[in-house]
Formats: structure tokens, sequence, C-alpha cells
């Protein structure tokens, strides 16, 4: 059974005791209130993905420069010689 | 048209400029690029005149409403701005219109391009207007409706005539609209009653389907490339964590939880793909050969949770909807894909 | 022999479009980090996905080399997951409906052709690329390649041997090569692979606990890394000393060994659901027949063509065919100098042993392919020798000058003047008296020397052949 630290986790949030009694509350009623579903009969029923009936929406391989390296670093937290820095992954 | 000044809601993209969704998460982050939206509106007649705050991200909470009113409808409300453009997935700004004088437009989905719009669930997102009346709402969607070759979910149509057609509009109203709510409303017209297939499962599709996709497309938000970063960690997972806990407020944190547990391995067929198969169902079943536009009121309860049913429609099915008050009471009407002309036809009898 | 290795591979290849899948940034190999990057590929949101349709027709192209069923309407999916080198959060890929399935490749083994079957083909695009700064202790990220729009081919377990495995790898890349689909540059990272490996005993049917090494990127490690992995695997079910696990392992080339990644399990799920901003993509059968019609000769008929059309040996035209890079530069100097078996020498003999000289392979060489037909023109031409003329083509590698103007400007043209050479060859016989003896005195051999020395004292241009005859001629009179 997975608790819902398991899915914090997995979402990458930690949850502060607080946090886990109101939002297990909150969870619990949102999960009950779900149970309707299972009586729709949903038997041979395609899933809707989206609800516009189109298709082959492309684009053509040409390239376009949109915006220099510069200003797309502005807003890096922490950056170094033209890379995003990040602690060391290895 | 010199008086029309439009506010964009903090969602928004504009060059040069912060741009937060209300999130701490972004509290620095600076749009290198204008949203389309923006950049047609600076080729109009319409001048952008500000922007305003709105919930973190545009989730509302689940609990508790609150009595101040958001950002868009306020300056709208006051005066401040002639219209403002927003992203209503959960209906709070549909409801709060009603209730602060506005009306509010929810396009057909695929009708506005959302280039430059941070997303929330991407197959319900649709940038609407907040505005004093729907001539002027509906003046102003005429200039940003349209194909976008930026955004791959659209309609072909590059613009869209939103000019009222007919006068002889029927009206279903679902049975579980207590009649009184809207019976000044609905004695202008030719009525009939309708059953709306699932309706009690419909804050449940919508909340399933939205918090899944928001949960994925908020999990960008990593202190890696842009905006808040936690400024001690030991190590990237440690980073990834006190980044995303310290920036996402508690509605947020829910959601994303939420969403990622609706999209786990063991929860995506009884929840994900159940509501998807459920939305299809809630689409197909909608008869508008019999009517043209559906009818409810803007609020049932004091719970939002609750009120969700009513602003599930047009948000699941993509369908083109407004709100407004009429006589006391908030109106929503609901039309048929890319039939927002009859919206504004029962506005115009309603009105008259 | 009491077991057996049972090997199954995810190739991954960076399709050859001039943009990446989802936005318009360039997908060019070796710009400056994050030159190549957009808000889009940057992660930003609001950045809807549109979807390139270069990669579509590529990965249609893709299907069709492998034999593969191509699904009447794909669409694309989200793939979550925390990484650095994931810009969004989430990768755009196929997992309900990829582009294709159930296609197959037939390899030559010792024991002859074998078919490998395919599970499916899915589209995805590439993640960044992580940089590790042992100064500054940190990571670098560098999204150049992210989006890049990838197919991924996902063999069925058909392998027993790691030869199996690199003929299957060179089939591949000589089919997604010469269908213009990628580059296929193991070295550079357009193809990649993931080996999935277990052992069990001959005669099971039920696999064995199965690991995957990822992210090999060259033939000579995967040999090695199989030939360790399926060792270990062994050597675990033999004397049960180590337990073996279902896990994600990588190869350290240094030590050839393989180590655990430690993943942990429940980091795995990675919540797949349908992409909603992607419309879904309808591929009939006349968008599908324009793309098979549209697709340039595979290595095979070109094989056939080069020996029974155009006369080359077989030896020759398996070389010229044995590389995507090596029949362009074919083609394209045969255009221009219009003899196949001087162009192939020319291109295997000289162009390949100066382009080992500077470690390039087949695929990395690139030369002006209309420069080293005018140099085989100069040669014909007896404008100047063959040894000059490998000289020239040296320069038109390195420094891409121009052949014809290079000879005129210095003066490299072979000695036409026939007194020149008359008095050079008798000086030349009264120096080296030495050798001119030796050659009276039966050694035939002797003569190289002296057309050497002729050669010298002619700047190297004079014709070998006419200086050889002019030297017989001489000594026999003498």
């Amino acid at each position: 059974m997975m608790r819902i630290e398991d899915y914090a986790d997995m979402a990458k949030i930690a949850l502060t005791e607080d946090e886990k009694k109101s939002f297990s509350a909150q969870v619990n009623i949102l999960t009950e209130s779900f149970d309707i579903l299972k009586s729709i009969d949903t038997e041979s029923v395609k899933a809707l993905v989206t609800v516009l009936d189109i298709k082959n929406v492309f684009r053509d391989d040409v390239a376009a420069k949109t915006v220099p390296r510069e200003t797309l670093l502005a807003n890096a937290p922490e950056q170094y010689g033209g890379y995003f820095q990040v602690p060391k992954t290895l | 048209m010199d008086h029309y000044t439009v506010f964009l809601e903090d969602s928004i993209m504009q060059k040069d400029t912060l741009v937060t969704a209300g999130s701490k998460m972004l509290e620095n982050f600076v749009s290198p690029f204008d949203a389309t939206v923006v950049k047609r509106l600076s080729e109009s007649q319409f001048s952008l005149a500000g922007r305003v705050i709105m919930d973190e991200f545009g989730i509302p909470s689940l609990i508790f409403e609150g009595n101040e009113p958001l950002g868009a409808v306020k300056a709208v409300a006051d005066g401040t701005a002639s219209h403002a453009l927003c992203n209503d997935l959960f209906g709070k700004y549909r409801k709060q219109a009603t209730e602060n004088g506005c009306c509010y437009i929810h396009p057909t989905y695929g009708t506005v391009s959302r280039f430059g719009l941070i997303p929330l669930a991407s197959s319900m997102d649709q940038i609407g207007v907040v505005c004093k009346n729907l001539h002027d709402g509906f003046a102003l969607l005429s200039q940003i409706a349209g194909k976008d070759p930026r955004d791959g979910a659209m309609f072909p149509e590059e613009s869209y005539n939103y000019a009222p057609t007919s006068k002889n509009i029927r009206i279903g109203i679902p049975k579980f609209v207590n009649i009184e709510t809207i019976e000044n409303f609905a004695k202008n017209f030719q009525t009939i009653d309708i059953e709306l297939a699932h309706f009690e499962a419909y804050k449940q599709v919508m909340y399933i389907l939205s918090c899944a996709e928001i949960s994925n497309n908020i999990s960008r938000y990593d202190g890696v490339k842009f905006g808040h970063r936690a400024t001690s960690f030991r190590g990237l997972d440690d980073l990834y964590i006190k980044t995303r806990s310290e920036g996402f407020g508690a509605d947020v944190k829910l959601t994303a939880i939420m969403g990622t547990m609706m999209l786990s391995q063991k929860q995506y067929a009884p929840y994900y793909e159940k509501a998807m198969k459920i939305r299809r169902l809630i689409k197909e079943s909608l008869k508008f050969d019999t009517y043209d536009i559906i009818a409810m009121p803007c609020k049932i309860s004091d719970d939002p949770y609750e009120n969700l049913a009513l602003y599930a429609l047009p948000t699941l099915a993509g369908l083109p909807a407004v709100s407004f008050a009429h006589k006391g009471c908030g109106i929503q009407l609901i039309a048929n894909t890319k039939c927002e002309s009859a919206l504004l036809s029962a506005w115009e009898v309603c009105m008259a | 022999m009491k077991y057996e290795t049972v090997i199954g591979l995810e190739v991954h290849v960076e399709m050859a479009t001039k943009t990446k899948l989802f936005c318009a940034c360039s997908a060019q190999f070796g710009a400056a980090a994050n030159e190549n990057v957009c808000p889009a590929c940057a992660g930003m949101p609001g950045m809807p996905a549109v979807t390139n349709k270069k990669a579509v027709e590529f990965a249609i192209a893709a299907a069709l080399v492998t034999n593969s069923n191509i699904t009447p309407t794909m669409s694309f999916d989200k793939k979550n997951y925390f990484y650095p080198d994931l810009p969004t959060g989430y990768q755009i890929t196929q997992l309900f409906a990829p582009i294709c399935r159930d296609g197959w490749v037939e390899i030559e083994t010792a024991e002859g052709a074998k078919k490998i079957t395919l599970k499916q083909i899915h589209i995805e695009e590439d993640a960044g690329k992580l940089v590790h700064d042992n100064r500054i202790g940190a990571s670098l990220v560098d999204f150049n390649r992210a989006s890049v729009p990838l197919v991924e081919i996902v063999s069925n377990p058909d392998f027993r041997t790691a030869e199996e495995v690199v003929a299957y790898l060179e089939e591949l890349r000589l089919l997604l090569s010469f269908a213009g689909i990628s580059d296929c540059k193991m070295q550079e990272g357009s193809m990649r692979c993931d080996v999935n490996i277990s052992v069990r005993k001959i005669g099971d049917t039920k696999l064995g606990v199965r690991t995957e090494i990822k992210n090999m990127n060259s033939l000579k490690a995967i040999s090695a890394a199989i030939a360790y992995e399926s060792q270990r695997h062994m050597d675990a079910l033999e004397t049960g000393e180590e337990t073996l696990v279902q896990e994600t392992r990588r190869w350290d080339d240094a030590v050839g060994e393989t180590l655990s990644m430690r993943e942990k399990e429940a980091a795995a799920d990675y919540r797949y659901f349908p992409n909603p901003e992607i419309m879904p993509v309808e591929i009939d059968a006349d968008w599908i027949e324009v793309v098979r019609q549209g697709l340039p000769e595979p290595a095979q008929d070109k094989f056939v063509r080069l020996t029974q059309e155009l006369g080359l040996s077989e030896y020759d035209s398996s070389i010229i065919t044995g590389s995507k890079n090596l029949s362009d530069i074919f083609d394209g100097a045969l255009k221009h100098f219009g003899r196949p078996k001087e162009v192939a020498n020319w291109i295997i003999v000289e162009l390949l042993s100066i382009a080992k000289g500077d470690n390039k392979g087949e695929g990395d060489i690139e030369i002006d392919c209309e420069k080293l037909a005018k140099v085989m023109q100069l040669v014909d031409d007896k404008i100047i020798n063959r040894a000059m003329g490998k000289k020239l083509l040296g320069l038109v590698w390195k420094e891409g000058i121009d052949p014809a103007k290079y000879v005129e400007e210095n003066q490299l043209g072979m000695v036409s003047d026939t007194s020149l050479i008359d008095s050079t060859i008798q000086t030349v016989l009264a120096e080296q008296t030495k050798s001119v003896n030796e050659y009276k005195d039966g050694n035939k051999k002797a003569i190289n020397f002296l057309v050497g020395q002729v050669m010298k004292k002619l700047a190297g241009k004079g014709d070998p052949n006419m200086v050889n005859g002019l030297l017989v001629k001489y000594l026999e009179d003498m």
C-alpha cells in the first residue's frame, strides 16, 4: 500500500508533519469521492485524450534561432561557462 | 475604442517582464518571449495595461474560496481594466465574474493560442476573457482567436466571427438545476429539460484529469534552469526536494501529489484511464441537435469542490461558455463547439 | 557448453533532421554549449510542442527498411522522471501507439543468415548532455541535444552471441545510413545502445535474471561488456556466490567491468500518459508510398550495381558500400571523373590512408568531391604524377586547396622538356656509378634507386614511368 509520502517522494516534495495530516485528510475525501467512477460502465469505451478531432499537425524542418544564449541563461539559478550548473550527478 | 485597456493574468508571458504565475517558484522569472495573445493584442486597438496576481499557478483551494476576488476580476470590476485575460481551468473566474458585475468568456478549446501561457492541464487550458459586457468581450476575443502555428492543438480557422445569429434559441436545462434559481433567465426562451450523462462524476473526472496533467506540467520547476532554487542542499535529489517544497504552496503540493498518484502504475487504470473514458462518455452524450445552449447556475454550494461540477463541462468537453449575472443570479451558458455566436445571441435576448 | 546467453537490444538513433523534434532549434552536433537551445527545449513553460514532419518521415523510412508494420494512427506520450538533462521533467516518447511494430533485420552469422525480430520502433526526444567538472565539483548541463529526434529500435531477445549483436548493429547502421535517416556515428552518440542480457541453462525456456547495460557507444565496448556480463552471470549461476538482481549497470571501459548503477526500484514508475497537446499522426498508404519512393538506393542494391554495371571488384564494392559516407564520396567524385575503377581505387588506397593518418574512420571523412575528382583528372592527364597527386589530395584534405590552381601556382606540373630529362638522367648515371654497376651485374632492382635520384633532381615533377623507360634504354646502351 502506497502512502501519501511515497507519492510526495515521486513528485520530489517533502511534507511537514502538518502537511502530512492535512493532505491525508483531503486525499481521503477525494479518493472516497472517486468511488463513483466504479459504477460507470466504461467497457469498450476509448479513452478521450483530447477533445480536438484533429490529426497530423506538423512543423517544417526549418531551423530558427529564437533567443540568444545569454537571455536563456539569464534566468538560471547557477551557471558556469555557458552551462546550467547542478550538483555532481556522478 | 481607445478606452480599452487589457490586463493579463500573471500566467501569460510578456517579454522582458517578471512572470510568476503567482508562485514563489517563479518569483524571479523574466520571460524571454511574448505570448501569442500578447503579440496579437499589441497589433490591435487594445492596449496592454498591466498584470494581475492570481492563485498560485491558477490552482484554487479545494476547501476555502476566500472573499477577495481574483486580480483579473477585481481589475475589471473596479474599472481599472476593460478586460483581463486568464486561464480559468477550475471555474473560479467564471463564478467570481458573475458575483462582481463582470462577464466571463471561455472560448472553444483550441481557438486561442496557448503559446506563452504557463500550462496547467494541457488538454483543458484555454485563455478566456473577463469583461464588463459580452460585446466588448467578443470584440477582444476576435482579435486574439485563430490558428497559431506555434500551438499544435488548435482548429485550422485563421479567425472567427462572433456576430450574434438567430434569436430563436433552445435552452436545455439539466435536471439537477433548481429551476427557481434561473427562472428569470429561462422565461425568455424555449426550454427543455435535459439529462447530463454522468453529471454525478463531473467533478471527480475533472479533478483527476487536471491534477494529473498539472503534476506533469509543473515537473519542469526543479531549480535547474530558471526560477526558485533552495539556498542550501546536499546533492541533486536534495536540491529538487528542497526547491520544490519551498517553492510550491500547499494547494500546488496537494495537486502535484494527487496527480502523481493518479498517474502511478497502480492507479492509472482505475483512475486516470477510467476518467479519460468517462470524459468521452460525457462529451459524446451531449445532444446539441435538440438544444442550442445548456444553462445552469454558477454556484450550487459553498464547497468549491462541489461547484467544480458546474464548470467541468466546458473544460472537459472543450466547449465555449459564458457566465454573467442576470437579475442577481449567476448564469453559465454552454454551447456546442465553435458556437460562441449562440451564446452572444442568448445574452442579448435576456439582457434586452 | 552448459549455458547460453540471451541478449536483446534497444538501439537509439538520432535522426538526421535539421531541427529538433518539437522546436525549431538546430539539431546539428558540435555547437558551443547551449547554443542550439530555445525556451522550449530549455524546459520553460508556455511552449507547446509542434512535431517536426521530417522526423516522422525518417521514422516511417526506418519502419520500411526494417520490414515493420506501421501503426495507422500513432501518438505521443509523456514519460515522467527528474534528471538535470531532462529540461521539462518529462520525455515525449511513444508507449501506447508507437510508429511501428514487428519488424525484422537479417544478419549474417557463422551458421548462416539469421532473422533478428523487432518488437517495435518508437520516436522520442533525446535528453541533454551532462559534463562533470571536477575542478568546480559540479555537473554542467548542455541542452543542445535535448529534444533532438531519436528512433529507438527495440529488438526481441534474439541474440545469443556478441558477434550477432555486432553484425546486427553494423547491418542497422547500413540500413539507416543508406536510407538517409541518420549518420549513425557511435563515437558522436548519434547511435547508442542499451544491452539487455541474461543467461540460462541450454534447453531452459524461461529467461534468467536480466540486467541492462546502458548507453554503450562502441562496438568494441559492447563486445567486451557482453563477454564480461555473461561470464558474471554464469559464475553467479555456477558458484552461487553472487545473487543476480534485475538492475541497470554501466560499462567502465577503463576497468573492463560492468558496475551497478544502484537505482531505486521505486524510482522506476515513469507515470506514462498520453500527451494531449500533440495531435495523433495518421500514416496512410499514400504517405508511406511517397516515403518509399523517396528512399535512396540501399547498400545491397548499390553493391550489385557497382560490381555488375560499373565493373568494380567485389572487394572494392564492399568497401565503398560498407559506409554511406564513402559511398556518397564515390558518387560525388564519379560525377566529375567518370571512371569508376579509378575513383574507387583513389578512395580506398589514397583517401582512406590519409584519413587514417588523422585518426578518422570512413564515416568521418569530409572531402570536396569535386576537388578529389580534379586530382584524379590531373594525374590522368599526366599533368602531375601519382605521387604528386597523393600529396595534393593531402593538401585538399588538410587545407582545402584548389588542386589545379595549386599546381599552376607552384609549378608542380610534370617536366615535359625531354632534353632536361635526358641531361638529368645522364648526370645521375655519371654520379651513381655504384648502382649502375650493380645493374650491369644483373641486379635489375638497382634501377629503382636511380629512378628515385632522377625524380629527386626533377623535384618530384618527372613522370616515373617515362624516367624508368629512358633509364633502361641508357643502361642497356652503356
